[in-house]
């Protein structure tokens, strides 16, 4: 059955003359479910707002259906049987399930609203998700994947044909992660279109039958989902030959301990944590959401108490808060780039010389330096070539996710620091940039710094770490060596251990 | 804290009409009041501009809103506009001893009436003299009251007084012991607390009435107090009309609509006024005769004695209470 | 063409002067009906209005750059007002003031403690400043450790100062300041005097104060919380923890310090801009700063560009800011319109700046 249900011909958008989208030509055939693929600013979002009726293309037409399609606006896309389903989800979390599902166009009964119909179909659809939540549930006591299906029940009760998932898995646990792709599978078996953007490119070998791939707007390569491995859709979309995804690592760590932690506990948050790690090593940090992974660095930061044990980085101890511990020599890369890491409306220069700016301070008052602040900017630019335009006035809101982590490990290395604990570096980072940040924690690594890597994409510490310590509900349960344990890691040991089940 | 007295009304324009002859100039005169905030101020203001404008001269009106430092700002912005004269209603003693200082140094003369400056020496003053107005009403109500009592009888007279602090009730505390004292063996007075505080006022009252269930005269520094003093009275039987056996003879001061209403009604006796015409008027002459004069620091107080209105002559001075024009006006409806 | 048009618009649009041209034009909008406007009696008046707003308003302006608000400055102003009366009167009538509760300990017949002490003036100041500081640091305190709500921590201040500063003096005022203290509030330095004028019927004097002692402390302190906002480290870690106080404690900025600072520079503000309003008005007075004070001190600092959510403030900003409100009290004294008319207008005026201000921001987004 594969009878095409939306048609994309020749779509262009421009902005100021500048094309976003060009020339683009695709179907999508009923009942598949189509990933699309590219770094950021390759043209997905606008593609999507042009389907979703949020902008109307410079040029060229669409058909869904076999029908003209031209929607004015989003309202119409939803009409017209077109469902988008955000990364932010569209939900009012102080209303129920149904109210959410209904918000639109409640079901009335002699000119009111008639709740129990509401209720019934609402149940309908829950069970239809196997959502285990009665309908009256109101949306923020619910987990985010679940919030996300009821996304995907509001699409199914307007009886959408093609719904579209932008990075559906961003904020959902592996857990949430399987359940969704369970639906998609129950999607598309039930004859509707899926339009799935993402990252992961994993997930899209394993959820797709066909794969588009995006570059600088243009679609540079399709195909079945056969046809496509990972390593092309990579060369796709970067436009080069990719030989790794990881840089080789380019020193053995030294014997010498750096860094040493010792028994921390912090009740309902971290058990007696103590490992070690020397000069030159990366040591990786795996776990599922909610393992204790972020709390531990906030810890190891300063940033959270911690009621008993001790830190201490080539043989000082280190205490007291976080302003302390960064003349200590730490330094900590949060998993929030945004809320956390940057100000996103300061410049670029002043970013990266937060953390030092007490030393660029003169005179009794501290008299900015401004120009040894913009020697320390450009020197981080060509030292970690940051691609920006202006670094006194670009915010770094309008940087890459690639560049604004740059921005963010530019601004620790000025304060010179030994123990670097880098949270989820490349979450929100496209494949190219990836790459670059994983040769960053490389040459911390070579330049005889401890790193402590916290990921919760396996991948990226197989490829990256020298030992892998895995956390589950606030305890170290193990700590992988491949220097003990031949041959390199081993997935499903690493896996096991982080959902806490024994391994043999 | 309560300010008894906010003044002005709307037949001012009456009474400035035939007070006086049109000046020789038509003047520029700056208006600068402290508050418009009641419909009584919205009558008054616009009565006291018309009068002006209808002689002629240019008003100028600024509303301080209760703000001294504004109306600083207000009365020399005036200057800047090169008005003739000034007339102020100030928000307080204090600022207005230093706008009257600056608008003098500015050789613009200046007139104060309702409130006085702190410093007299200064402008124009039209000073309403609380104790002899006091007085003036208490006296009625003392007449009255013996008049109506066996001649060897000690009667209770309870005198509730405004916050001490305030200069105004001071004042009309030493006109209600003037006018008592001049028969000081026939009464037994009580004090009886109120800081121009309603609550306070009820409680202190009941306490008082409790403590000396016969009562036989009653003075209260402000006419706003009235609601009040019913509230304690009409339970206790001593709420009763003149002629009534039990009137308890009651004076208040400052001449407010209720107390207009009241008196009407028989339940009060009298009630002592500002005559709010004779200052606005006062304050008008003077600062038009000063212009005319070509005076630029006029310094001169005018006392305004007041009167008491009473359940006598009512009839004949209704209108020169602001409170009874304002009942007039619908004011309770 | 047309585009170059645009952009000069859109330059004059972000400038940092752009509160001043808006002042500029709006001025000369109104000279060809308010003659008087530009009479040096009227400018003299416009100088003398701006200089205690001003200091209030950059103390409100570092609060606001943190992403704070201060609502006690008026109460602080007030308190400042009374208990700088208090210590240095050279005289005070007991029969207003002798049943307040300072009378006898502090305050008699003879003034307050200070009276006749010399450079008893300048203690006092130096007293009521650090009072004033101990108020900031407290509020600083509350937001800052006990991590509660700047605007709730400032109400209860504006409440509590406010009700304690008229309890104090009974809400009575207190003159009788010594002269070098009202020197400090309206003292001259430079005069012009502009012949006899006759506009009036009354010939008078046309002297007009230019340059006043309110004046060199306003400028003096916008100096001095120029280069603190805009030249200093600590300046610089203030707009770090107005755009992002979680970004900033990460990156080793000493959030909890600053804040407290920022408060107590916030309060010491309020009691100098108290202090230049008090001698201005030879009066201390405990309600000095209630009203509709705040509103012109948050509004003047908004209008002139300093962002509500923090991170976004400059004391040049400020300085336009405040000569726009002053202004437009000042002309809508001299438009004579009814009372009725005047906050209509004044409101109506106020919306047309903030609309102009929104579509700056809108502008200055789409740019960058």
């Amino acid at each position: 059955m594969s009878d095409t249900v939306l048609e994309l011909a020749s779509i262009t958008k421009e902005w100021f003359g500048v094309p976003a989208v060009s020339d683009l030509t695709l179907t999508v055939p009923r009942g598949n479910v189509v990933g699309i693929i590219g770094e950021n600013g390759a043209g997905k979002s606008t593609l999507m707002n042009v389907i979703g009726g949020v902008t109307p293309p410079t040029r060229g037409t669409m058909r869904l259906k076999g029908e003209p399609y031209a929607p004015g606006a989003p309202r119409d896309a939803t009409r017209s049987g077109i469902a988008f389903i955000h990364q932010e989800l569209n939900l009012f979390t102080n209303l129920s399930i149904t109210d959410n599902i209904f918000i639109t166009e409640y079901p009335r009964r002699f000119g009111m609203v008639d709740h129990r119909a509401a209720m019934t179909q609402t149940q309908a659809l829950l069970d239809r998700l196997d959502i285990r939540h009665a309908p009256e549930t109101m949306v923020e006591d619910l987990a985010p994947g679940e919030r996300q299906l009821v996304e995907i029940a509001k699409a199914l009760h307007r009886d959408a044909d093609v719904i579209i998932f932008d990075e559906p898995t961003t904020s959902l646990t592996p857990r949430e992660t399987a359940r969704l792709f369970d639906v998609i599978e129950r999607l598309r078996e039930d004859g509707r279109s899926i339009l799935y953007i993402s990252h992961i490119l994993s997930d899209v070998r394993r959820l797709c039958d066909k794969v588009a791939v995006l570059r600088d707007g243009r679609l540079v390569d399709e195909g079945a989902i056969g046809d496509f491995d990972i390593a092309r859709m990579i060369r796709a979309m970067i436009g080069r030959e990719l030989s790794s995804l990881f840089p080789d690592r380019s020193n053995l760590p030294s014997g010498q301990v750096m860094v040493q932690v010792d028994g921390i506990s912090q009740p309902g948050v971290v058990a007696d944590i103590s490992f070690q790690i020397a000069a030159g090593e990366v040591l990786g940090l795996f776990g599922l959401m909610g393992a204790g992974r972020s709390e531990l660095a906030r810890i190891l930061f300063g940033l959270d108490p911690a009621e008993k044990g001790s830190l201490s980085i080539d043989g000082r101890e280190v205490r007291g808060a976080a302003m302390q511990r960064i003349r200590d020599g730490i330094a900590f890369v949060t998993e929030n780039r945004r809320s956390e890491g940057l100000l996103m409306d300061a410049p670029i220069s002043e970013n990266i010389s937060l953390a030092t700016i007490g030393h660029i301070g003169r005179g009794p008052v501290g008299l900015l330096d401004r120009e040894a602040e913009q020697a320390l900017a450009e020197q981080a630019r060509s030292d970690l070539s940051i691609r920006a335009s202006d670094l006194t006035r670009q915010p770094v809101r309008a940087l890459s996710g690639g560049n604004q982590q740059k921005v963010v490990i530019a601004k620790w290395l000025a304060a010179s620091p030994k123990l670097f604990i880098i949270d989820e570096p490349t979450r929100g980072v496209d494949v190219g940039a990836k790459y670059e940040i994983y040769a960053l924690v490389d040459r911390l690594a070579a330049e005889g710094n401890a790193v402590l890597f916290i990921s919760s994409e396996l991948e990226e510490l197989i490829g990256m770490c020298d030992r892998i310590m895995v956390m589950n509900r606030g305890e170290i349960t193990a700590t992988f060596d491949p220097r003990e344990t031949e041959p390199r890691f081993e997935r499903e040991a690493l896996l096991a251990a982080a959902f806490g089940e024994i391994v043999t | 804290m309560i300010r008894p007295f906010r003044t002005m009304t709307a037949s001012v324009a009456l009474a400035l009409g035939g007070a006086f002859a049109m000046p020789v100039q038509a003047a520029t005169i700056c208006f600068a009041f402290q508050d418009l905030e009641t419909e009584f101020w919205v009558a008054g203001h616009l009565a006291i501009t018309t009068t002006l404008t209808e002689q002629g001269h240019t008003v100028l009106e600024r509303n301080a809103n209760e703000d001294a430092n504004r109306q600083f700002e207000q009365v020399n912005d005036c200057i800047a506009q090169g008005v003739d004269g000034i007339i102020l209603i100030p928000q307080d003693g204090e600022s207005a001893t230093t706008i009257v200082a600056n608008a003098q140094d500015n050789d613009v003369p200046v007139a104060v009436f309702n409130r006085p400056p702190s410093d007299l020496s200064r402008g124009i003053v039209v000073v309403a003299d609380n104790a002899t107005i006091a007085e003036q009403a208490v006296d009625y109500i003392v007449d009255q009251a013996l008049a109506n009592a066996g001649s060897d009888e000690t009667l209770n007279a309870i005198i509730v007084v405004g916050d001490l602090g305030d200069p105004n009730a001071v004042g009309r505390r030493t006109g209600f012991y003037a006018a008592i004292n001049k028969h000081a063996e026939r009464f037994n007075v009580i004090e009886v607390a109120s800081n121009w505080d309603a609550a306070t006022a009820l409680s202190n009252l009941e306490a008082a009435v409790t403590a000396n269930p016969q009562v036989d005269l009653l003075f209260t520094s402000s006419d706003f107090l009235f609601p009040t003093i019913r509230s304690v009275f009409e339970p206790r039987g001593l709420w009763r009309q003149r002629g009534e056996e039990g009137h308890v003879w009651m004076a208040g001061l400052d001449g407010d609509a209720t107390a207009c209403q009241l008196i009407k009604d028989g339940y009060v006796d009298a009630t002592g006024v500002q005559d709010l015409f004779f200052e606005a008027d006062a304050a008008l002459q003077a600062i038009l005769q000063a212009i005319e004069d070509g005076e630029t620091d006029p310094n001169q107080v005018i006392e305004d004695p007041g009167f008491a209105l009473t359940a006598d002559n009512i009839a004949e001075r209704e209108m020169d209470m602001w409170g009874c024009v304002l009942l007039a006006e619908g004011f309770l409806d | 063409m047309r585009r170059g048009y645009l952009d000069r618009a859109g330059t004059i649009l972000l400038s940092d002067y752009f509160v001043l041209y808006l002042s500029l034009a709006y001025v000369a909008v109104l000279i060809p009906f308010l003659p008087v406007l530009s009479t040096p009696a009227n400018l003299s008046n416009v100088l003398s209005n701006m200089w205690p707003l001003l200091v209030v308003a950059i103390g409100q302006t570092f609060v606001l750059t943190i992403a704070g608000i201060d609502l006690s400055q008026g109460s602080v102003a007030g308190l400042t007002s009374i208990l700088i009366a208090i210590l240095i009167a050279t005289a005070a009538p007991e029969q207003v003031l002798g049943h307040t509760p300072v009378w006898g300990w502090l305050l008699s017949e003879a003034g307050g403690p200070l009276a006749g002490v010399s450079f008893g003036t300048w203690i006092g100041v130096g007293i009521v400043l650090a009072i004033a500081a101990c108020i900031g640091f407290a509020n600083g305190l509350a937001v800052a450790v006990l991590r509660m709500p700047a605007f709730m921590v400032t109400l209860v201040g504006l409440i509590a100062l406010s009700a304690f500063a008229i309890w104090l003096t009974q809400s009575n005022n207190i003159r009788n300041l010594p002269d070098d203290f009202i020197a400090l509030g309206k003292g001259t330095l430079v005069s012009l005097f502009f012949g006899e004028q006759y506009q009036a019927q009354l010939p008078r004097r046309e002297v007009h104060a230019f340059v006043t002692w309110p004046m060199i402390v306003a400028l003096s302190v916008a100096v001095a919380a120029h280069i603190l906002l805009s030249h200093t480290v600590f300046g610089r870690r203030m707009m770090a923890i107005g755009l992002n106080r979680e970004a900033a404690e990460i990156s080793g900025v000493p959030v909890r310090r600053i804040i407290v600072m920022v408060f107590v520079i916030s309060a010491l503000c309020a009691a100098i801009g108290g202090l230049l309003y008090t001698g201005r008005l030879e009066t201390g007075r405990p309600t000095l700063g209630g009203g509709n004070f705040l509103l012109d001190v948050i509004g003047a600092t908004i209008i002139g560009g300093t962002s509500l959510f923090g991170g976004k403030a400059k004391i040049l900003w400020t300085v336009w800011g405040v000569l726009f409100f002053v202004l437009l009290g000042n002309t809508l004294n001299l438009m004579n319109l009814s009372a009725f008319h005047i906050d209509m207008v004044k409101g109506g005026v106020i919306l047309a700046a903030a609309f102009l201000d929104v579509s700056r921001q809108r502008l200055r987004r789409s740019r960058t």
